[in-house]
């Protein structure tokens, strides 16, 4: 059996994110170099803020600015920055407890190793040189020698000049992916133009693409089945707007996008049809794959000039 | 011993819209809790668990909203769960909290469902660049209108059936204040002069994409006799999944969803749907699956679906109203999608639904479905608390 194919996956979206009236204010103030957390019920300062009292679930909107150094509450080095991450270099992950707040805001501490980092110890706030209204306007925390505040917070009543009102979280995610053995027996056969699916050993139905295991019988498949080349259009549509995801295929529209049943398969699988007017495709049409060199896939299907297929031979496959 | 009754007796919407850049997400889904409670004259400390539901991850990139949103939802220190199940996820996640009160695990329970679409892009999370597989063709409406070309085969309905269901649903929208899209000018000659996108599907024909968050108070006996307003209150409730394809799958009218209201029926009692519900919200985002659901839930024989249709059965003054709300054509903040189904269906048994209240509705059907037609959920709600 041939090695299982893998290849590297990519998942990558820039998500934007409505900050509503704290977030937005704590990121603005970030922006000016002030940090603010929220008043809750039982008067305790949470920073970074939320909107509502964790205890009381009641909206809370008072904000109170704190210091921008603080104390160590705990932490964990990482040895290997990844990417995305404050510093390059290695660095501790800490909980940081700001002089006059109540919980810990998580960041990076600038330390040269484990040995330089502890609980209880002072760090204040390094300041990215460019801010944006982001949480890396905070660089990282650094070792600071003072055991108070180096000024006192001024209570900035979070009320900024042009607040930020949005944000853009990237989302970045890699995986390996794997379509498996079965797929991949198919994926290699389409090499040599052949479409290669498995049937089934209790229903006896063939599968194109194969999955490994039939859906309905919940049993594994292993006999291998050449269906096609030719097919039927069991119903199809036409596709008159250029959509952002087909954008960078060479694809003119109007297209037609079909449901091809090929010959010996059990249920369709989906493809343009070309070589014909988009507006006589029908169902019941006969088609064959048209390859182009290098694709992995036919780049469509073209009538093959027989007669149209019945509708009751392939009803059941709409 | 039996099941226990389950009541809905508060229900709170946001008006829902394009794009909601005032709140952050945590700020939606309160404004809908909120409102529900409000509904119910409740407060944070009444509600014992927390079920809520969205759709799935890529299409906000929010993984764990039950993490971040339990402050916002009162949760903290109640248990809290999320459900998931693509487009039907609304109503499905209705029918995991109607269990806890049904299975009497809790008396009072908030359930919720959200989407912003304006902070997140669906079509990219349904067509991610996956190794070796085609990319591909179509969005979707592209996946959904060979489907609807299948069904105008076999049943012969005509062309303009479409474009009737599209009209209706969006005037019905105007009555509803909470509805995405007011189209105050819209005319028929308008939907069937709108481009055609994925022939045979009309942009007019399409659902839009909207901001909105739904919450429900579910609660017990002792809880509806507490509460200020007349209770909707459960008859039946069920759940249905197939995969998305397979070899004898009917894309037109899949078992799952036939199933599932069958078993909604049993539940209820009912055995002539047609004559003994009053009305329905149905999951419709594009508008030939109004004909295509009313075959696959019994109110019309294969193929009869469209006459109901066309001859105005469905409208809201007619025999069968569906989508008296403007339903999913009107209003799409998918995640909420099937909930507001759920919610609407209640509002109308409560009497609560205002102009576009149905006279005398006193058993309505819910209906949600998700992914490629593989996931079904639906609820009967009565007016009158179940007998058995």
């Amino acid at each position: 059996m041939s090695a299982i194919l893998k290849a590297p996956l990519t998942v990558e979206f820039p998500f934007t994110r409505s900050l509503g009236p704290i977030q937005s204010a704590f990121l603005t103030g970030l922006r000016e170099r002030v940090i603010l957390g929220v008043r809750t019920g039982d008067g305790r300062t949470l920073v970074p803020p939320v909107e509502y009292d964790p205890v009381t679930a009641e909206e809370i909107r008072e904000l109170v600015e704190v210091a921008p150094t603080g104390t160590v509450t705990t932490w964990a080095w990482n040895h290997a920055p990844r990417r995305g991450q404050p510093l390059a270099t290695p660095f501790a992950w800490v909980l940081v407890k700001l002089d006059g707040a109540d919980t810990g805001l998580l960041h990076a501490l600038d330390a040269s190793g484990p040995d330089a980092v502890r609980t209880g110890m002072r760090v204040r706030v390094r300041w990215a040189e460019e801010r944006s209204g982001a949480i890396t306007d905070i660089a990282c925390f650094e070792p600071y020698g003072g055991e108070a505040a180096e000024a006192e917070p001024e209570g900035h009543s979070g009320e900024f000049d042009d607040p930020i009102t949005g944000i853009v979280a990237p989302a970045r995610l890699d995986y390996t992916y794997s379509p498996g053995r079965a797929q991949t027996g198919y994926i290699n056969a389409l090499v040599e133009r052949r479409a290669v699916g498995e049937r089934c050993p209790a229903c006896r139905k063939v599968y194109v693409p194969p999955r490994g295991a039939c859906p309905t019988c919940g049993v594994a498949t292993a006999e291998q089945v050449e269906v096609g080349p030719g097919g039927t259009v069991t119903t199809f549509c036409i596709v008159n707007i250029k959509a952002a995801h087909t954008a960078n295929l060479d694809i003119e529209v109007p297209y037609v996008y079909g449901h091809i049943a090929l010959d010996g398969a059990d249920l369709a699988l989906h493809g343009r049809i070309a070589g014909i007017p988009y507006d006589q495709v029908r169902m019941g049409l006969r088609v064959e794959p048209v390859w182009t060199e290098g694709a992995r896939y036919p780049d469509h299907y073209r009538p093959t000039g027989e007669p149209d297929a019945e509708y009751d031979t392939f009803k059941e496959l709409t | 011993m039996s099941k226990e009754p389950v009541a809905v007796v508060g229900i709170g919407q946001t008006k829902h819209v394009a794009a909601r850049r005032d709140v952050s997400i945590a700020g939606l889904v309160r404004e809908a809790a909120q409102r529900a409670l409000a509904d119910a004259e409740l407060t944070w400390a009444d509600i014992e668990a927390v079920v809520i539901g969205k759709a799935p991850d890529f299409f906000e990139g929010v993984m764990m909203p039950e993490l971040y949103l339990a402050d916002a939802l009162g949760a903290v220190g109640k248990p809290m769960m999320r459900v998931h199940t693509a487009g039907s996820v609304g109503g499905s996640t209705a029918l995991v909290a109607a269990s806890l009160v049904a299975a009497r695990v809790h008396g009072t329970v908030l359930t919720l469902a959200f989407e912003k679409q304006s902070e997140s892009n669906a079509m990219w999370g349904l067509s991610l660049p996956i190794p070796f597989q085609q990319p591909l063709l179509a969005g979707a409406g592209g996946f959904f209108a060979p489907h609807v070309r299948a069904y105008m085969r076999r049943s012969g309905a005509p062309d303009t059936v479409g474009s009737l269901v599209a009209y209706k649903n969006r005037r019905n929208a105007l009555k509803n204040p909470y509805a995405h899209l007011h189209e105050h000018d819209i005319t028929l000659e308008k939907v069937q002069a709108s481009p055609m996108l994925w022939d045979p599907i009309r942009y007019s024909e399409t659902c839009p994409s909207s901001d909105g968050a739904v919450a429900m108070v579910l609660t017990d006996r002792a809880g509806a006799a507490r509460a200020p307003r007349s209770a909707a209150w459960m008859h039946g409730g069920a759940m249905r999944s197939e995969p998305t394809l397979f070899a004898g799958k009917d894309s037109v009218s899949p078992r799952a969803g036939r199933d599932c209201a069958a078993d909604v029926y049993r539940q209820a009692g009912i055995t002539d749907p047609r004559r003994e519900i009053d009305a329905v919200e149905m999951y419709v985002p594009f508008s030939w699956y109004e004909p295509m659901w009313l075959e696959n839930l019994g109110f019309a024989a294969e193929g009869e679906g469209w006459k109901l249709t066309e001859s105005g059965v469905t409208e809201l003054d007619g025999d069968l109203p569906v989508d008296m709300s403007g339903g999913v054509l009107s209003t799409n903040p998918i995640g909420a999608s099937g909930m507001i189904r759920f919610a609407e269906a209640a509002l109308q048994v409560r009497g609560q639904a205002g102009e576009h209240q149905v006279e005398g509705a006193r058993r309505v059907l819910g209906h949600a479905y998700g992914g490629g037609s593989q996931f079904f959920s639906m609820w009967l709600v009565g007016a009158e608390p179940p007998t058995s």
